[in-house]
């Protein structure tokens, strides 16, 4: 009697673990299943966020509002100020790097948002670049590659939708010329304000950089009638800023590809 | 030319930043001073990630330098009224624009002017 019951407790124990282990591993590979005529049907229920957008503010040329600067720690304010002090005299972005989060999503270009079952992907036309935001439900990486845009998750919370992103490269700035720790969390909250306008509440999150979360806003206006148009930064990129921090700007084989001396 | 100048700036100013500024920095451009150069259009580079309008001015050589000028990109010129052959080669313009501090043949391109008065703005409200 004692032996089967022991027998039996081990059985359980090994179904448990084993459960436990193939649950890991779906979490960890991620299983994007095949959407159903439901699935497509339930898109409708939620909050139409498809179109092109883009900032609202002076035609362009604006960039997210930023009442007050992120509450620096000591630590990163004190890189900050070396950081300004040898500063270059542009972003790299001069030589086609795109932007990366958040700067990315506060660009002078229009946005298109896409919605498809268990996921809402943002087109950016500025630099050709594209976020990936997972609302199926899976959780965020435990150990993420690091990424310009970091890797996204989302869900709804009624009408808004919730993004939570983690996973950035170090090439990435928390705002400009603020570098993140590699914790940086961005927390965005997308909802219709209007038939065509949208806001996006950004709360980023850094406790070795941030002594406070830092909020931006940015309203979007909702342009019907465009179309994302092609932007290959390397078409014909006559701007520079070189590994000593000299901008510059290259004039020669006009029409063609710009040639930079050595 | 002056009443001008003093819009463009304004607009400038409203939309907070120089018109190039989203790609890179004005840091190679001067942009406390701000001259107009005649010449011929040689083309017209309708390109990201800016436009560049190339025109022919002549020299003290009897001859002619070609000077290139930065424009906004094709997508943001493209919502604003503009197209790929809105200046076409040949035609005789008046370029307002920021010089490079090195003082090679460029600059900023700010706007145009034709012979017959039409002025080319790069900046305002994009339309539908």
């Amino acid at each position: 009697m004692k032996s089967t019951r022991k027998i039996l407790l081990a059985f359980v124990l090994i179904v448990f673990v084993l459960a436990a282990i193939a649950t890991t591993a779906i979490a960890q590979k991620t299983v994007s299943r095949a959407p159903t005529a439901a699935d497509w049907a339930a898109l409708a229920r939620l909050p139409d966020f498809t179109g092109v957008w883009e900032i609202s503010r002076g035609g362009g040329g604006g960039r997210g509002v930023a009442p007050a600067g992120p509450a620096l720690t000591p630590e990163y304010a004190a890189k900050r100020d070396a950081l300004r002090a040898s500063a270059p005299e542009d972003k790299e972005t001069a030589n086609c790097l795109p932007a990366g989060m958040p700067a990315i999503m506060g660009q002078p270009y229009p946005m298109e948002f896409l919605m498809t079952p268990g996921k809402v992907t943002i087109v950016i036309e500025a630099y050709t670049q594209v976020r990936h935001i997972y609302t199926d439900g899976r959780p965020l990486p435990e150990d993420p590659d690091l990424k310009f845009h970091g890797t996204s998750i989302g869900h709804w919370e009624g009408e808004t939708l919730v993004v939570e992103t983690i996973g950035f490269s170090p090439l990435t700035q928390l705002a400009g010329g603020i570098p993140h720790s590699g914790n940086m969390r961005i927390v965005e909250r997308l909802r219709l304000t209007g038939p065509d306008t949208m806001s996006i509440e950004t709360t980023i999150t850094d406790p070795r950089v941030l002594t406070a979360p830092y909020k931006t806003n940015i309203t979007l206006a909702r342009h019907r009638n465009w179309t994302i148009a092609e932007y290959i930064c390397e078409e014909n990129n006559r701007n520079f800023v070189d590994e000593k921090g000299k901008a510059g700007v290259i004039l020669n084989n006009p029409g063609g590809l710009p040639q930079k001396k050595d | 030319m002056k009443i001008f100048s003093v819009i463009m700036m304004a607009s400038i100013i409203a939309a907070g930043a120089t018109p190039a500024a989203a790609h890179h920095s004005a840091a190679p451009f001067d942009l406390e001073t701000q001259k107009t150069i005649n010449g011929t259009v040689k083309q017209m580079d309708w390109t990201n990630p800016h436009t560049w309008v190339w025109i022919d001015v002549p020299n003290d050589k009897n001859g002619v330098d070609t000077w290139g000028f930065e424009g906004m990109s094709p997508n943001y010129l493209g919502r604003r009224g503009w197209t790929k052959s809105t200046l076409k080669p040949g035609e005789k313009i008046s370029i307002v624009y920021r010089p490079l501090k090195d003082g090679s043949h460029g600059g900023m391109f700010m706007s145009a002017q034709r012979p017959n008065g039409e002025v080319l703005r790069m900046t305002g409200q994009a339309v539908d």
